[in-house]
């Protein structure tokens, strides 16, 4: 996200050495100490939670289309009512929950992983292949993220797969750019020339030294760039390039007719879109407090 | 300085060249023959397949890629993005229909966002930890969160059921019909605008927070001088550089939300064109646009770094 | 009677009287306003698209002919008022020789074009010759239906004569296809392309403006050939592309009418809001959706397996449940029910697939599909347009129904030029939906689709030479009791051999604010669009 961006892309030059706590006691040190991320944190888990227990949690089946039940107010047998086939909106939106948190976790991962390995061998190696790099990640920047996987979701057509990949590809290089800054004050450390002198293998060095100081940034875009990719195929879907119908994506649901039903019955747009809104907010909230237990050096808040 | 502008005035060329390229294979790669569209039209028709060789020859889309990029290429050098493949009309001619409203959308919103950002952002810094800034915040990070186009569904919702609103169907310029053309774009403007002004809030807040907490800051105090004499002469100064920089790195999201809110609001700009352009292979008209958001893009960011780079001199020495 | 009597009796004769005179009164705007025309105002439209250009020889997309129309004449035309009649237009009277391999037009003198030239006979022949044998790089959308013209001459200046190869029941109605203006050929003879972007015609309007994905305006020709057409004082077409919108603009007044059809959903609203000042139009549409598939490919190529994905649809629930969302209704064979060539209902429910007893129905299909070798149900890919309506609530329907005889199905939205390029070249695909729109009733027009030697529309991809016998007979019989014969007997091979799954046939639902007069919707939204006798009843 953009704060997170400029944040991190114009921190001050010094290596950031990771403390070494439990797993547990950072959890519980970072509930106590920011409670507005464990909020976003806690979010987080419902959504899983739903997510996960979609199909026995979801009273209908999300595809099960009623016929004598189309446009059907919200009551106690549905409690977010019917949309225009007669299928249950709860359970569409507990449904959907899989497929945003799917399409979030792996183009958030894919793309930081690829461009944070990116950044780590350009930081690295250094000389032309750095240059070389640099330059392709330029031209790929010089893309509005929504623009660049617009026109990738073209090319693959609409599949949820397929919004994976091109929300994935923009974040490639906004990634890459943040973990190969990070590296390469890493690599400006004596300590790893040090270790070079003494003769240690080169990936032996990457392996033990760099990456562990890469991670803290890596976890941050990740989160960071999660929220992002859950709105990106939010809006894929609605513009019609992301998951096909009757997949119960949210960005789906609130697409093209949806306006159309909306006064016949208006909670077809208002609960995807509260979905949406609910989810990354989570993410965001957890990511900006994440960032700052992380890097003590911010005083963003 | 002068060495740094000129550095990355070049680094751009070959940027540029390679956004251009990357366009190009990307349009060619999509499946799709945009001469059945032109001859087939919406629901079915009859087509002789020579017919659409014929058309395909009548664009030049039989030429081999490398001769079609080169002419593509040596034409926009001249300002010349050549014609629409869709409707035959040069495509300047497209552009310079639609432009205006968008220009006009990104300006205000960005203008209007700014005005409202920059106080709101200042005001939280100052009543830290109060209520003020509480609601600020989970303001501004719901812009963050919730998805531009549901803002603009929820517009029109609103208007249509309780107010029985339709929009205007035709773009007025400003200088034409102010009413009417603040009528329409409005929504889009907030629409647009929601998000924007949530970055530039949140920015504005962390970096004031941020001054007010150096040495400088401490000794106006100790001097006695009132607080809004503090914050404008001294605080609010030093903010205003991260908030520049706000403007390149968001321009792009500004880029994404024109696309879905022109969606959103069915306007006649040159997002929903970009969207409409990929639907019909129009492949120069995609070039073109992307080439020009691209370009527009890049140099907003070449401009706020320099502006940077001549407000702080250690940036420029990487 | 009493004096006070006498009093009450008068004032009560004087109060009826009083009362009837009123109501009379009242009565007798209303009746003259539905006899005299008014003149003037500006008729306000919305559509949604532009179309690639303003020639509609060259274009199929209603997003032209519905702009262009009311600018050209065309030597024939359906009746505005009745559209199961020709009339004339630029042509006055016409006739066919005993043979039946000469047509013969009489063209109506004194036509002037909007540039002031006469139209003639060599305009038409111009015109039609640009059509039935387009020039090197220039395209002629229907060409194919003309297949049957040898040649056209010109033999004096208000005459046109049609030779053709053979009979064709069809000829004379495709003379009176809207898309057929008619051009000076002047213009013509220097650049065929010339009209893509110009307007020179001699219709009731001439050209005002055009900006495109904004408006198009036409303004009254004061030379119309008709004295005392148009009532209008011009039109004018706001480009909108988003339902709601239109649907809006209709609600809020800024537009008087919308050709096309709007969904069931914004016409309630808009009639719950407006009231009697809204007037609906159904138009029962030359249309339908079906899902064809892919007669190469297994196990499509196997009957059974075709048969039993036909038999799986409840095509009588189909019409109630998509109706309000699409407008896609009747169920029907292969030409528009209601028609003089459609079957009868009860012969109809006799062909798999439109049987009233679903169940039974179902049960046929599971057992047909486990006698092909598909126990377990069946899975496959069908490919679709990526535009919301109809295409992706008509695959909804679809995908539903198969899902309950153990048949899973992916529906997979391709962009329009994907899916173009799919049905009409490549055949890449396991099924797909396939669309079929006329512009008037005429089976030469819709059965085309089921041809051996025509890829671009057959998108089932088969091969019948019984279907391509019997279609030939049809295009020949000039006798209409034999040529329903013939038709009924293409269609009921069609469905036996399940080359494709019927959905349904389109009605469209037109909405127009009341003051909009004497317009009235023809089957298909490219036909009566000239607008030439419309008027506002107020502005």
């Amino acid at each position: 996200m953009a704060t997170t961006d400029y944040a991190l892309t114009h921190a001050p030059v010094s290596p950031m050495l990771a403390p070494r706590l439990t797993v547990a006691g950072e959890i519980a040190k970072f509930a106590r100490t920011k409670p507005v991320g464990a909020v976003g944190g806690g979010i987080i888990l419902a959504m899983l939670a739903v997510a996960a227990a979609a199909g026995t949690l979801a009273p209908y089946d999300p595809y099960g289309a009623d016929y004598s039940l189309q446009f059907a107010r919200p009551s106690v047998e549905h409690w977010f009512g019917t949309d225009e086939f007669g299928r249950d909106i709860m359970s569409r939106i507990m449904h959907g929950a899989r497929i945003a948190l799917f399409v979030g976790f792996f183009a958030s991962f894919l793309g930081c992983t690829i461009g944070g390995l990116l950044g780590v061998t350009s930081a690295y190696l250094g000389g032309k292949v750095d240059l070389l790099l640099e330059r392709v990640m330029d031209m790929l920047l010089a893309f509005p993220q929504l623009i660049l996987a617009l026109a990738i979701a073209s090319i693959l057509g609409p599949a949820v797969h397929n919004v994976v990949i091109a929300i994935a590809i923009p974040i490639i290089p906004r990634a890459a750019r943040v973990v190969r800054s990070t590296a390469l004050s890493v690599k400006e450390n004596v300590y790893v020339e040090a270790v070079n002198a003494l003769g240690a293998r080169r990936t032996r060095v990457v392996l033990r030294h760099i990456v562990p100081n890469v991670v803290a940034p890596y976890i941050i875009m990740l989160t960071a760039q999660l929220g992002g990719a859950i709105l990106a195929e939010a809006a894929l879907s609605y513009l019609g390039l992301g998951a096909a119908e009757p997949t119960p994506s949210w960005g789906l649901m609130l697409s093209g007719s949806a306006l159309s039903y909306a006064e016949k019955a208006p909670w077809i747009p208002i609960f995807p879109g509260i979905a949406i809104s609910l989810g990354v907010f989570g993410f965001n909230l957890f990511g900006d407090s994440l960032r700052d237990a992380l890097d003590p050096k911010l005083r963003g808040r | 300085m002068r060495t740094y502008i000129l550095k990355r005035l070049l680094l751009i060329v070959p940027t540029l060249l390679g956004v251009a390229v990357i366009v190009f294979l990307i349009m060619r790669v999509i499946p799709g023959d945009v001469a059945l569209m032109i001859l087939g039209g919406d629901d079915g028709g009859q087509i002789d397949p020579q017919q659409v060789a014929a058309v395909r020859r009548q664009l030049g889309l039989d030429q081999p890629l490398i001769v079609q990029f080169g002419t593509w290429l040596w034409g926009v050098v001249r300002f010349d993005f050549g014609d629409s493949l869709w409707t035959g009309q040069p495509i300047v001619h497209e552009l310079a229909i639609r432009l205006p409203l968008s220009l006009q959308l990104a300006l205000m919103a960005t203008f209007v966002s700014v005005l409202i950002a920059i106080p709101l952002g200042t005001l939280a810094a100052v009543r830290q930890d109060t209520w003020v800034d509480y609601v600020v915040r989970i303001g501004s990070i719901g812009g963050l969160a919730i998805p531009s186009f549901w803002i603009g569904i929820l517009c029109i919702l609103f208007l249509v059921i309780f107010f029985g609103w339709g929009p205007p169907l035709e773009f007025t310029p400003p200088w034409v019909d102010p009413w009417v053309n603040l009528q329409m774009m409005v929504w889009p403007v907030v629409t647009v605008g929601y998000r924007y002004a949530a970055v530039t809030t949140r920015m504005t807040r962390s970096t004031v927070l941020e001054v007010l907490r150096e040495d400088y800051i401490r000794t106006a105090w100790a001097k006695g001088l009132r607080e809004r004499a503090v914050v404008v002469r001294h605080a609010l100064k030093n903010s205003m550089l991260p908030v520049i920089t706000l403007i390149g790195t968001e321009f792009a999201f500004l880029i994404g939300g024109l696309v879905v809110t022109e969606t959103v609001f069915t306007l006649n700009g040159i997002g929903r064109f970009v969207v409409e352009a990929v639907a019909h292979r129009d492949y120069p008209v995609v070039q073109a646009l992307v080439f020009l958001i691209a370009f527009s893009f890049v140099m907003v960011n070449l401009l706020v770094d320099l502006t940077y780079a001549w407000f702080d001199p250690r940036i420029r020495y990487r | 009677m009493t004096g006070s009597r006498r009093q009450l009796t008068l004032r009560f004769v004087v109060a009826l009287v009083l009362l009837t005179g009123v109501a009379l009164m009242a009565s007798l705007p209303t009746a003259q306003a539905a006899e005299t025309p008014r003149r003037g105002g500006v008729l306000l439209a919305a559509i949604g698209a532009d179309p690639p250009s303003l020639d509609p020889h060259q274009e199929s997309t209603f997003a032209n002919i519905q702009l262009v129309a009311p600018l050209y004449s065309t030597l024939l035309q359906m009746d505005p008022l009745d559209s199961s009649k020709i009339i004339g237009d630029a042509g006055t009277e016409w006739n066919t020789s005993p043979d039946g391999l000469t047509v013969t037009v009489k063209i109506r003198p004194g036509i002037k074009f909007h540039d002031g030239s006469t139209l003639t006979s060599a305009d038409v022949k111009a015109s039609y010759d640009k059509i039935v044998f387009p020039p090197q790089g220039v395209r002629s959308s229907r060409k194919a239906h003309y297949a049957a013209v040898a040649g056209i001459e010109a033999p004096d200046p208000s005459t046109v004569v049609f030779k053709l190869k053979h009979p064709s029941a069809a000829f004379v109605a495709n003379l009176a296809s809207p898309w057929n203006v008619i051009f000076p050929k002047k213009y013509l003879d220097k650049d065929p392309n010339h009209f893509k972007n110009q307007v020179v015609g001699s219709g009731p309007f001439k050209f005002k403006s055009y900006v495109r994905g904004s408006t198009f305006e036409g303004e009254r020709n004061p030379d119309y050939f008709i004295k005392d057409r148009p009532y209008l004082d011009g039109y004018k077409f706001y480009i909108s592309p988003e339902t709601s919108v239109r649907a809006a603009a209709l609600r809020s007044g800024r537009a008087h009418i919308e050709f096309r059809g709007l969904p069931q959903s914004e016409v309630d609203a808009i009639r719950k809001q407006l009231g009697d000042k809204i007037t609906v139009q159904e138009a029962p549409t030359p249309g339908w959706w079906a899902v064809g598939f892919n007669n190469k490919v297994k196990p499509f190529d196997d009957v059974r397996v075709r048969k039993a994905l036909t038999l799986a649809i409840d095509r009588h629930t189909m019409g109630k449940v998509l109706f309000p969302l699409t407008g896609l209704r009747d169920v029907g064979g292969l030409v528009r029910p209601g028609t003089q060539w459609a079957m009868s209902p009860a012969e109809l429910e006799k062909l798999p697939g439109f049987g009233r007893d679903i169940e039974r129905s179902r049960e046929e299909a599971k057992k047909l599909l486990a006698e092909a070798g598909f126990p377990n149900g069946l899975k496959f890919t069908m490919i679709n347009r990526n535009v919301k309506l109809p295409y992706q609530d008509f695959a909804v329907f679809f995908i539903q129904e198969w899902k309950k005889i153990g048949v899973e199905v992916e529906n997979r939205p391709l962009e329009t030029a994907a899916w173009f390029d799919a049905g009409r070249q490549t055949k890449n695909y396991e099924a797909i939906i396939d669309p079929h729109v006329d512009f008037m009733d005429e089976p030469d027009l819709t059965l085309a689709d089921f041809l051996s030697n025509n890829p671009v529309q057959n998108w089932m991809n088969h091969s019948d030479p019984q279907l391509d016998d019997l279609y030939a007979r049809q295009a020949r019989a000039l006798d209409p009791a034999e040529r329903k014969k013939l038709v009924n007997g293409f269609e009921r091979r069609v469905f036996e051999q399940a080359y494709f799954a019927h959905g349904l046939w389109w009605v469209r639902s037109i909405v127009h604010a009341s003051k909009v007069k004497n317009w009235v919707a023809a089957p298909s939204h490219y036909s009566n669009q000239k607008l030439q006798d419309v008027w506002l009843s107020e502005d």
